[in-house]
Formats: C-alpha cells, sequence, structure tokens
C-alpha cells in the first residue's frame, strides 16, 4: 500500500512538474512563435543553481565537485535557481531574438543546449560532470528521511499550488494586450513592428518569462529527486516537453497540461512497464521514442491543432450606434462574396 | 502649407538593381497625395523604406519635421506613420476583432505587471476599443465578420481589415499601398468615400500608392508619378494628362482609354 501511495505521488508530481514545462513553452511557442529547442536545458539550470546555492561547500576529499556551494536556505536557493534560469533565457535571447527569425532562432537554441549540456558533462567542477550532483538538500530534510511517504504527498501539494498558481499567470498574460502583442509577433512579427510595437522586448518578455517559468519546475523537479545528472536532461526530454505542447493544442493553457498528461505521464511513464528484454535493454526507451514519436506524427496529421486547439477570443460588446450596421454589413459582405466567385 | 512627408534625393538598391535611385518629393499635411507609375516603379519599395522596412542607400526622408530615415521600424509607427501592405498580412490565427484591437499603442495591459496583476483596469480600456474597433469595422462592412479568424477572410476582405486596422492605430499619416486592389467596384467607391472622411474628419494625411486612376481622380489633391525609380512628375491629375513624358513613361495606351483623353 505505501509503495503504491508513494508511486502515485511520484505520478502526480511528474504530471504537475511536465504542467510546468509546457505552460512555459507555450508561453514562448504558443503565445510568441519562440522555436525554443532547448527547453529542458532550463529545466537543468534551475536545478542545477537550486543545488549549488543550497549544498554546502564541495567536499573535495569525496571527489564530488560543484561551484559555489553558498548552503543557503531552501527558499532562498529556489529563488537563485529560477533567477538563473531566467538569466540564462534572457541570454540566449540576447543572441537569438536580436536578429534571427524563427528557424535560425531555433538552431540557436540547440546550439547552446548542446554546449551547455557538453560543458556542465566535461567540466566536472561545475556540476560535477556526468557523475551529476546528489544528495541535494531537499526542503522539510527530516521528514524526506524519515516518512518518504509523507515527504512525497506534502510534494504533491506544493508542486500542484505552484503549478495552479503558474497557470493562473500564464491565463493573465494569454488574456491581457501583452498576450495579443505576443500573439500577433508569432503570426507576423514585421506587422506588429509596423504598427509602433519593440517586438525584440516583446518577444525577450516571452522568452524570458517561459525560461523563468520551466525553471521554476527544474527547480521542483531536484527537490523532489534530491539527484540530477545530464543523463536526467537529455534532448530526448525536451521533445517530450514539445510532443506534450504539440499533441495537448498549442496556444491552449489546458491543451498544453492535457499534452503533458497524455505525452509526459501515460506514454513517457505508461512505457515503463513493458517487460524488459534482457538481450536488448534499449528496447523500452526506444519503443517509448517511436510511441512518442508516432503521436506526434498522427496529431499534427489529424488534429495540426492539437486536442485542444487555441480558443477563440471573446469580449464584451455593446450594440452598434449605428442602427444601419447590420444592413451595410450585409451589402459589403454580398459584394465581397461576389468578387470571389 | 507645410509638410508632413519630405523624401529627399533617396536611393535604394537591391544589390545591383537600384529600385530607387534619387527619388524627391513632398506630402502636405492634411493631403491625400497619390504615387502612381508602372509596374515596378519602386512604389511599393518607396513605402517600405519610409515605413522603416527597407533600408536607404542614400538620401534621407523627413516626417513631421523629424528625420526619421536612421529610426527603427516601430519608432516611425510610434511617431504616427502607419503603412499597409500591397499583399494583405492579416494576423490570420487572431479574429478581425482582435486584429484591430492589438495594433492601439499606449493600452497599460501590454506592461506585464498590469497584464496579469490589474487585469480590471486593461480590462475596462479594452472593452472601450472594443466598442471603437466595432465602429471602423462596420464602416468597412466587416463587423459580421468580427469573431471570424482573419485567414478565413476572402481576399477582398483582407484587404478591407487591411485598411480597417491601420485606421484603428490613430496615424497622423496613412501610406496605402494600393488598397483597392482585389476589391469590387461598388466597394472601392464606399472605401475611397471613407478615405476622403477620413482626410476631412481628422485631418489624417495619406499617401496614396494607386493603379486605378478614378479613384485618384477623385480623391487625390495631388499626384506623384514615379518611373524606373525617379520622381518623373508632380501636379494634379488634370496636369499630368498634358505631359507627354507621363503620357508616354506611364500612362500609355491604357491611360488614354481610361481618363478618355
Ligand atoms: N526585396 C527586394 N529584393 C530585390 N529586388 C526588389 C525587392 N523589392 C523590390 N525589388 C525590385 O525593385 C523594383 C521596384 O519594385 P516595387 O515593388 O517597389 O515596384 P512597384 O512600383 O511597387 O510595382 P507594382 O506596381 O507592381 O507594385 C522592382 O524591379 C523589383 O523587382
Ligand atoms: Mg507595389
Amino acid at each position: 500500500m505505501s509503495i503504491f501511495l508513494g508511486y502515485v505521488a511520484t505520478i502526480l508530481v511528474t504530471l504537475f512538474t511536465y504542467n510546468i514545462f509546457t505552460l512555459g513553452l507555450n508561453i514562448q511557442f504558443g503565445y510568441a512563435g519562440i522555436l525554443n529547442f532547448t527547453v529542458i536545458t532550463f529545466m537543468a539550470m534551475g536545478a542545477y543553481f537550486y543545488a549549488v546555492f543550497v549544498m554546502p561547500p564541495a567536499n573535495a576529499s569525496n571527489q564530488v565537485f560543484y561551484i559555489l556551494g553558498l548552503h543557503w536556505p531552501w527558499p532562498l536557493a529556489s529563488i537563485a535557481g529560477i533567477v538563473a534560469s531566467g538569466i540564462l533565457g534572457y541570454l540566449i535571447g540576447l543572441i537569438a531574438l536580436k536578429r534571427l527569425r524563427s528557424d535560425y532562432l531555433a538552431i540557436v537554441t540547440l546550439a547552446t543546449g548542446t554546449l551547455l549540456y557538453g560543458l556542465s558533462g566535461d567540466q566536472n567542477k561545475l556540476f560535477d560532470g556526468w557523475a551529476g550532483l546528489f544528495s541535494v538538500n531537499q526542503p522539510f530534510q527530516s521528514v524526506a528521511n524519515n516518512h518518504p511517504n509523507t515527504f512525497s504527498w506534502i510534494f504533491v501539494v506544493i508542486s500542484g499550488v505552484v503549478m495552479l498558481i503558474v497557470w493562473w499567470f500564464a491565463n493573465q498574460l494569454y488574456s491581457s494586450p501583452l498576450g495579443r502583442s505576443m500573439r500577433a509577433i508569432r503570426e507576423d512579427q514585421d506587422v506588429v513592428d509596423a504598427f509602433g510595437k519593440n517586438t525584440f522586448k516583446v518577444r525577450m518578455m516571452a522568452m524570458v518569462i517561459g525560461s523563468t517559468i520551466v525553471g521554476i519546475g527544474g527547480v521542483l523537479t531536484i527537490q523532489y529527486i534530491g539527484a540530477l545528472s545530464p543523463a536526467g536532461w537529455t534532448t530526448g526530454e525536451t521533445f517530450v516537453v514539445w510532443a506534450a505542447l504539440l499533441v495537448g493544442g498549442r496556444g491552449n493553457n489546458i491543451g498544453a497540461m492535457l499534452g503533458s498528461l497524455l505525452v509526459a505521464v501515460i506514454f513517457n511513464e505508461g512505457t515503463r512497464y513493458i517487460p524488459q528484454v534482457a538481450s536488448s535493454p534499449n528496447l523500452v526507451p526506444d519503443l517509448r521514442n517511436i510511441i512518442i514519436g508516432s503521436l506526434v506524427i498522427l496529431s499534427i496529421w489529424f488534429r495540426p491543432q492539437g486536442v485542444l486547439p487555441e480558443r477563440k477570443a471573446k469580449f464584451f460588446e455593446l450594440p452598434l450606434k449605428d442602427k444601419y450596421a447590420q444592413t451595410f454589413g450585409g451589402v459589403s459582405a454580398n459584394q465581397e462574396l461576389a468578387t470571389e466567385v | 502649407m507645410s509638410n508632413i512627408l519630405a523624401i529627399s534625393d533617396v536611393h535604394v538598391a537591391f544589390g545591383g538593381l537600384k529600385a530607387i535611385d534619387g527619388c524627391t518629393f513632398e506630402v502636405e499635411k492634411g493631403t491625400i497625395t497619390a504615387l502612381i507609375g508602372p509596374n515596378g516603379a519602386g512604389k511599393s519599395t518607396m513605402v517600405g523604406s519610409i515605413a522603416g522596412a527597407v533600408s536607404l542607400t542614400s538620401g534621407s526622408i523627413t516626417f513631421d519635421g523629424q528625420e526619421i530615415s536612421h529610426l527603427p521600424t516601430y519608432r516611425r509607427a510610434q511617431g504616427g506613420l502607419i503603412r499597409t501592405y500591397q499583399i494583405s498580412r492579416e494576423f490570420g490565427g487572431m479574429t478581425v476583432l482582435e486584429n484591430l484591437l492589438v495594433v492601439r499603442l499606449g493600452q497599460s495591459g501590454e506592461s506585464l505587471i498590469n497584464a496579469v496583476f490589474r487585469p480590471k483596469k486593461s480590462k475596462t480600456e479594452t472593452n472601450a476599443l472594443v466598442g471603437e474597433a466595432n465602429e471602423i469595422l462596420n464602416t468597412f462592412g466587416l463587423y459580421r465578420l468580427r469573431n471570424e479568424y482573419a485567414s478565413n477572410l476572402s481576399g477582398g476582405q483582407k484587404r478591407l481589415l487591411e485598411l480597417s486596422r491601420a485606421v484603428m492605430a490613430k496615424p497622423k499619416m496613412l501610406l496605402l499601398d494600393e488598397p483597392m486592389a482585389g476589391v469590387t467596384p461598388a466597394l472601392i467607391e464606399i472605401l475611397g468615400q471613407h478615405l476622403l472622411d477620413l482626410n476631412k474628419g481628422s485631418g489624417m494625411s495619406m499617401l496614396l500608392v494607386e493603379h486605378n486612376l478614378e479613384v485618384v481622380d477623385k480623391i487625390c489633391s495631388r499626384v506623384v508619378v514615379m518611373a524606373t525609380g525617379k520622381r518623373l512628375a508632380e501636379g494634379t491629375l488634370a496636369e499630368l494628362r498634358s505631359n507627354r513624358d507621363v503620357v508616354e513613361a506611364y500612362l500609355g495606351g491604357e491611360v488614354h482609354e481610361r481618363i478618355g483623353s
């Protein structure tokens, strides 16, 4: 029973953190059209920076090396982790958003992500290289040590609440004039520029907000697991987040969350139950990628807007002052139809 | 008799091709000035250079007393200079109404803090804008389609949206690149009248690129003729009809028919 409870808690925490990742990516891609092909790097930066702020100085006699080791209390370290991923978003934005259009931008994000991945793996003085960081201080450490299930359920609540706050924030942004500007930039950046908006600034906002949100998910992830190594944030993980958003419905926050339920939890976690075949240990992970890949292809083919497409904006409207409104609208519309024929 | 726009010896080259080759003209404040010329004369390139989408090789552009040729596009628009495109560029994945709402500058909800934490204030503003936008859509015959995705409009309807959106931005000056192309003759008449009303009502200046000389005749007080990247002539349409160069270089047979001279 207790194993089962712990398992359910882990599934829920996974769901909530993936919800946060997809909501962050949705602001970047679904709102502003920014192709961030290294989502998971921001998760990793949030997690790593939380870790090096919360852990005591590295103890060289254990052959474990990392920067900082400031031993801050976990709430402050959480903020540090989140800010770090926001700053990384800003720096990548400086390179990628100033001059580059979407496809080049995608390549820049991919390149920076790969670079940071290699750097944090090969340079073991940063975040302990390929071995990664472990025994990272968790919130409520004594509960975590003595009552792991209680800790898990506390964490379900924490990550659930954080997820709801992020969701609320994302919705507020979406329906605001700022969110509208972001979506217009997604449709045609030059035109928004020609109407007097500083599109670089607006895109940068989407980039930084999205990165910060993904970083929040990263901090939660390492707080829950207590460890992270480069194997935990490969390009494949970015692919899972993208798949979740595309399948669920870009531009729709509920869709993003539904997508992470379908892709990240049901398909990603579900495939763990396929029995291992001893002679081919890679079979299951490969199957997982095949299944998620097919899901993305099928959904783009049959439902390109995702399971829950972006919703049409509706506004509060007063009737028109002009009483001939409907008539004229009708007349000209008919004329238009006539042109088309 | 002051100028709102002054183009002075502007050159624009695309690689080896001189799209604008030393062009100079002015637009008087509060007028609708036509910019006509044969295909490839450089009219759209001129509109692009004024708006900031195309950078000058040399020359200067003064708008409302300020040299703007070094300013980024969005700053020119903030100064009240708004353009439309020869090929419609609607925000396809947004509704017609949203296409208009998004272009109004200075909305409080464009700042992140207001957007997230003061939605009431920004909602009140938006409601007022919706009213304004609906009036404009009504004028341009798109009211019925206000909640339709812009990508679903017909070609002609997209032209109307292009215009409505530009009007919603409340510019000091409008640069209109063939706004009537693809619009039915009956509607052209109505649109022409609306442009004239806007011009008379709010004193909005316009530079109108247009091939339809009847429209030009009706609503433009002055006409600038461009050919091969240069200003060929300038005057009222009546004066230009008797200008040999213009008739030969541009008007040719086509125009003899159209104006019947
Ligand atoms: N982006 C570009 N790159 C290269 N050449 C261009 C570009 N834009 C325009 N040109 C060239 O510049 C010249 C002027 O083009 P422009 O579009 O300004 O003409 P126009 O007067 O608007 O013609 P039309 O009446 O057909 O719209 C043409 O020879 C065109 O091929
Ligand atoms: Mg043109």
